[in-house]
Parts: C-alpha cells; sequence; structure tokens
C-alpha cells in the first residue's frame, strides 16, 4: 500500500515545492536587490527587522492562536458532520452535503460583506465572530477529509471491543480516536491553513482588532520597496504550516506501521 | 415562530440609515481634552509606506500618549476596507466602531461622505486649524468634495513624474514634450492602467493637457464636457499607445508594478502622487541613483490628504486630539523631514512664530526631491472625484479594448 514514489518523482516534487520559496528566502536576508542583479547585491537583515518594527512577533502569535482556535472546533465539528453523512442518520443527505459545503463555492468576500452587518448588530464580540465565520469555512473540508476517512473505517475493531466488553469512551478512546488520527491531523491541518491565510474575514469581520500575519503582509504588498519586509513575514508564515504537515507525516509513517 | 420574528426583526432593521452625516457635538476645547483622557485611538491607514508607519509608531504615538492618549494604528492595504467597515457599522448602528480615525482623501472621502460615514463640524474646533490658510484651495474641497469640516488636513501631495537622469540626460519639460519623447523612445514609457489611484491621475493630467490647459476642464463632471473633451484624449492615447512599453498591447496593473519596471530599468519613467517616498527608495537602492523629478512648466494637479473621524466612532474626542495633534508645527516638522517621512505641510508658514518658520525653511534639501515651491509651482487642484469613474471606464472602452 505505502508505496514510495521513486527516486526521480520525489526530486521534481520536491523541486516543485522549493524553487518558488528560494528568490522569497533570498529577498527575505538581502537589504538590497535590484534588477538585473541574479544575486542580491547587499546581504542583511533590513527586512526581518523592519517585519519586526511593525508587529510581525505580536502578529504572528495572534494567527497561531487564531488558526489553532478554528482548527481545535472545526476538526470535531467536520467528524461529527462526516459520520453522520456516512452512517445514513441524515435525512436528504445530498442536500446537507450540499449547505455544508457551501461555503468553499462563495468568496470570502461576499461572506465577510454579507454577514458583518449581521454581526456588528447581533453585538458578538470581534474575535468570537471571526473564529466562527472562518470555522465554518473550515468545516467543508474537515467534513470532506473525515467523510473519505469514515468511508474507509472498519466497523468490525468496534464491534470487537464491544464484544470483549468495552465501554463507549472506552472504543472512542482506544480505537476510534487513534484508527482515525491521521485523518484527524489531515482536517485539523486544513483548518488551521483556511484561518491562517485569511485576509477579509479577519479584517472586516474583525474590526482590526486581529492584526495577523496576512494584514500585515497585504499592506506591505501593497507599496513600493517592501519586498524584503513581504518575504519576511512570508517566510515565516510559511514556517508553521510546513512543521505541522512535517508533523502529519511522521504521524502517518508511524500509524503505518 | 421566533426564528421567522426575528428574521423579520432583523430585515426592518436593515433600512438603509440616516445618510445625513452627524454634526460633533458643540464642546469647548478643554472639554474635549478632558473627555479624550484614557481613550484608544484606532488609525486606520494605508500600511504600505514604511516611513509613515515609521513616523506613527515612533513619533506620533508617543506624542499622543503625553495628551493622555493610546494611538494604535490598524495597517490596511486600501482605504476602502476602513471605509468598509463603517459603512457597515454605521448599517448595524454602531455607536462604538471599530475605527476612530481614518487617514483618507478623495474618492473614499467623497463616497463616505454621500452615506454620512464622516463625523463633521468638528475641525474649525482644533486649536491648530488657525495655522493653515482657510483659503488654500487644498484644504477646502478634497477632489471637488467640498471638506465641510468633516476631515482634518495632515499633508499635501503634488503628482509628480519621476525620470532616469542617466538614461534621459535632456529631459521634457510639459506634458507635450514627454509624449514627444515616448514617441521618439518606443517601449520606454507606460503609465499604470486605470482605474489604478495613480494611473487614473495621470488619464485626468492627460485630459487638461489635450483639453488645452486646466480652464478649459470644468471641475464639476458634466455629461456635455466630457462627450466634447474625451475624444481628442483618448484618440491621442490610443495614438500613443504603439509606443508605449510592449507597444501598449498591456499595461501596469498598479503603480507598483510600474514602480517595478522603473526600478529594473525597463521603462525610464514613472509616476507617483507620493513623491516623499522617492529620496527612501533612491536611498535602498530600490530605484537608481539618477532618479529625479520632472517639473512640468504647466504644473500638475496637487492634493491634500486628511484625518476623517467616522460617525460611528465613540472615541470622537480623543480622535480630534489627535488629529490636532498631527497638524501641530512640531509634528508637521517632523513629518516634513526627509529621513522621518518627507511630507509637505499643510501649514501656512506666514501663521507661525519665526522660529518655527525658520526650521521649516531649514529643513534639509534632497537631490531627488525639490522642495514643495518648485514641485508645486502651477499646480491645479483636483478634477471632481464625479470624473473619476466615467474617464476610467472611458479609457477601459476606448483605449484598452481598442486594441
Amino acid at each position: 500500500m505505502n508505496r514510495v514514489p521513486p527516486f526521480a518523482g520525489r526530486a521534481v516534487l520536491v523541486l516543485w515545492f522549493l524553487l518558488p520559496l528560494i528568490p522569497v528566502v533570498l529577498w527575505a536576508i538581502s537589504n538590497r536587490w535590484s534588477f538585473p542583479g541574479s544575486v542580491p547585491q547587499e546581504w542583511g537583515f533590513d527586512g526581518v527587522r523592519s517585519a519586526l518594527d511593525a508587529g510581525g512577533a505580536d502578529a504572528f502569535m495572534r494567527s497561531t492562536l487564531l488558526a489553532l482556535a478554528v482548527a481545535a472546533i472545526a476538526t470535531p465539528l467536520g467528524a461529527l458532520a462526516a459520520r453522520a453523512l456516512v452512517n445514513g442518520n441524515v435525512r436528504c443527505p445530498a442536500v446537507v452535503a450540499g449547505v455544508l459545503f457551501a461555503p468553499v463555492a462563495l468568496p470570502p468576500f461576499a461572506v465577510a460583506l454579507g454577514l458583518d452587518v449581521l454581526v456588528l448588530r447581533s453585538r458578538i464580540p470581534s474575535t468570537v465572530a471571526v473564529i466562527a465565520l472562518l470555522t465554518v469555512a473550515a468545516i467543508p473540508y474537515t467534513t470532506y477529509l473525515m467523510r473519505v476517512a469514515f468511508g474507509a473505517y472498519d466497523i468490525g475493531y468496534e464491534e470487537e471491543a464491544r464484544t470483549l466488553g468495552a465501554s463507549n469512551a472506552m472504543v472512542l478512546r482506544r480505537i476510534r480516536i487513534p484508527l482515525l488520527a491521521p485523518a484527524l491531523a489531515g482536517a485539523a491541518l486544513l483548518a488551521f491553513l483556511v484561518a491562517w491565510s485569511d485576509y477579509v474575514i479577519t479584517l472586516l469581520i474583525g474590526g482590526g482588532r486581529l492584526v495577523t500575519v496576512p494584514i500585515l503582509v497585504a499592506s506591505f504588498a501593497a507599496g513600493t520597496g517592501n519586498d524584503s519586509v513581504v518575504a519576511a513575514l512570508s517566510v515565516a508564515a510559511v514556517v508553521p504550516p510546513l512543521l505541522l504537515v512535517l508533523m502529519l507525516a511522521r504521524l502517518r509513517r508511524r500509524s503505518a506501521r | 415562530m421566533t426564528i421567522a420574528a426575528s428574521a423579520g426583526l432583523l430585515l426592518t432593521a436593515c433600512a438603509a440609515p440616516d445618510s445625513e452625516a452627524p454634526i460633533a457635538e458643540a464642546q469647548s476645547w478643554s472639554e474635549i481634552e478632558q473627555q479624550a483622557q484614557g481613550q484608544t485611538v484606532s488609525l486606520w491607514m494605508y500600511g504600505g509606506d514604511e516611513q509613515g508607519n515609521a513616523y506613527v509608531d515612533d513619533v506620533l504615538t508617543p506624542a499622543a500618549a503625553e495628551e493622555g492618549v493610546t494611538l494604535r494604528r490598524v495597517p490596511v492595504e486600501s482605504t476602502t476596507d476602513a471605509v468598509t467597515r463603517i459603512l457597515s457599522e454605521r448599517q448595524a448602528g454602531v455607536t462604538d466602531g471599530e475605527v476612530d480615525l481614518v487617514w483618507v482623501n478623495g474618492a473614499n472621502f467623497g463616497t463616505g461622505k454621500q452615506a454620512g460615514a464622516w463625523l463633521c463640524g468638528w475641525t474649525q474646533n482644533l486649536p491648530n486649524m488657525e495655522l493653515t490658510d482657510p483659503e488654500d484651495p487644498l484644504l477646502l474641497d478634497d477632489f471637488g468634495t467640498p471638506v465641510d469640516n468633516c476631515e482634518s488636513p495632515w499633508h499635501k501631495a503634488q503628482f509628480t513624474l519621476v525620470y532616469n537622469a542617466a538614461a534621459i540626460p535632456d529631459p521634457p519639460t510639459t506634458f507635450d514634450g514627454v509624449l514627444d519623447w515616448a514617441r521618439a523612445n518606443p517601449g520606454r514609457f507606460t503609465y499604470p492602467a486605470p482605474p489604478d489611484f495613480t494611473g487614473s491621475v495621470f488619464l485626468r493630467e492627460a485630459l487638461i493637457n489635450a483639453s488645452g490647459g486646466v480652464d478649459e476642464v470644468p471641475a464639476r463632471f458634466d455629461q456635455d464636457s466630457y462627450d466634447r473633451l474625451t475624444p481628442a484624449l483618448f484618440d491621442r492615447l490610443n495614438e500613443l499607445a504603439p509606443s508605449l512599453w510592449r507597444e501598449g498591447t498591456t499595461y501596469p496593473q498598479s503603480s507598483s508594478e510600474l514602480d517595478a519596471l522603473y526600478a529594473g530599468g525597463q521603462v525610464d519613467m514613472t509616476m507617483t502622487y507620493g513623491p516623499a517616498t522617492l529620496p527612501k527608495l533612491v536611498a535602498d537602492g530600490t530605484f537608481p541613483p539618477e532618479t529625479r523629478v520632472l517639473t512640468l512648466d504647466e504644473g500638475t494637479v496637487g492634493n491634500a490628504s486628511f484625518l476623517a473621524i467616522p460617525s460611528t466612532s465613540g472615541k470622537s474626542a480623543a480622535a480630534q486630539v489627535v488629529a490636532n495633534l498631527a497638524l501641530s508645527p512640531e509634528q508637521q516638522l517632523a513629518k516634513a523631514t526627509p529621513d522621518v517621512w518627507g511630507q509637505f505641510t499643510v501649514l501656512d508658514l506666514d501663521q507661525l512664530t519665526p522660529e518655527s518658520r525658520a526650521q521649516f525653511e531649514a529643513l534639509p534639501s534632497s537631490t531627488v526631491l525639490p522642495s514643495y515651491e518648485e514641485l508645486s509651482a502651477n499646480a491645479h487642484p483636483e478634477l471632481s472625484a464625479d470624473w473619476v469613474s466615467p474617464l476610467d471606464e472611458g479609457w477601459r472602452r476606448s483605449v484598452l479594448a481598442g486594441q
């Protein structure tokens, strides 16, 4: 099952992902790199310094907490929705699935513009509203991933455990969660990414309270001569998802053993 | 039942809000200062200008803290994001919104004013307003929208053409000369595609030029003038197109893209409405060292940018204190210093004390950026914002689609 792709294919894949990152990393550690130089004329950390001056560290913390909160809510909700859909506990599953997946089809700008008056009028604290809306945007992804996982899930293990006298809690803890762990981690990663990269909802619904990494990147990228700041922020923004992907890969490998 | 009832409630509550701009409460300045104590002001501003960010964080914010006001900068990609947020808050009837002060001008101010997004009738009470010239047309009209004490001036800007003196040793001095030069040097000139802000200014400048001068174009938009004046403009730009970068088959999408082409030596001219950033762009090597400003004999359009207080802000007292502080000679001088931000002051130097006047006059000059007097010689005010969309749309249909 777990066949390793041939060496060449793997190398091409790695290149495909790494190549676009090389100029960004170079930009992040150069003070001056003007056309037509193929390498920076002056190395340095001005971009990193500017990013820190602009509150990059706080923005990074805020982004991380926001994305973790969204992942923590959207993953179990997606799992529950997926289980209900797979087990046939839902009437008109096609309609329900359609509603669940609708946020993917709607542009976030339309969602944000349509809902912010409602959110403002309901007096929900802006941070809570941002987490709620991003969770809605993330649920289609977590549901989809978990639906596939439940589809391939062998209920036999659970039945076996129950005949041996395991309680519901024990089945959940010792059988279901460990067996679904790789899928749950993948779903959490997707939910994390949805919140991690959002600009529109975070700014318009959050009312500027949550200055996250994408907001800093977008505002700097709108100006001239900010390439090194934008690059420094972007490199920082790639690190957490990358770490999560690596952790996920390790988890997969361990559970495959 | 409950759901239907609350949905109905929400729908009726969604009726369009009063578009009349609210007027600030009449209060003495000392009352306002008192109220401002301990308040936090969220200033929403375009975040792409690093020097502007640094000025607000390192100079304006500490000075506001001394007045008892905490200033918090919210960086946005475009001022439109702030207006969008304010309009939603207004629609929802929020009176303690998340936006307390906005760096704004032009169309964003105009649309906001139409929708009653700004608090009005407060700038005349700012003590430092006395240091500005009450007759200054740039401070009375913002792209043709009367300011009506709905925003307080912050600094002036001038539309500026910029060239590489190494590539153009003998630069043109008139707008016609620039177009002639572009034809003589195919591929070395272009302009950002409207509705980009800078591309749009270039278009208005070209309209004024093609119409025979600023007096020939009525500042207020009317369809007859548009129909009469624009054919000549679009003919001219169409005729120019084959001499542009990539034969005019494509245009830079934004002024940053044009700047990138200029920085990379693919074109020899760029243009900006914010010449204050030029010395830094040269100093940090983004722009070539031979970058110079091209002043035109007939002048270019100038404008002022402003600080506006949203009508949804619950902290208008503290916002007024910050706006007044931003107008003080100390802040205006600091901001005008090229190393800090280099923005031209809105103060009338004749109204200042001899010492502060001398300080303004002693500001170091730059080889890149001439003084405001030189830059704004023969400057003309902006056309009304109502001109902007028809012109941009006309350009899209006549010039862009004409390829």
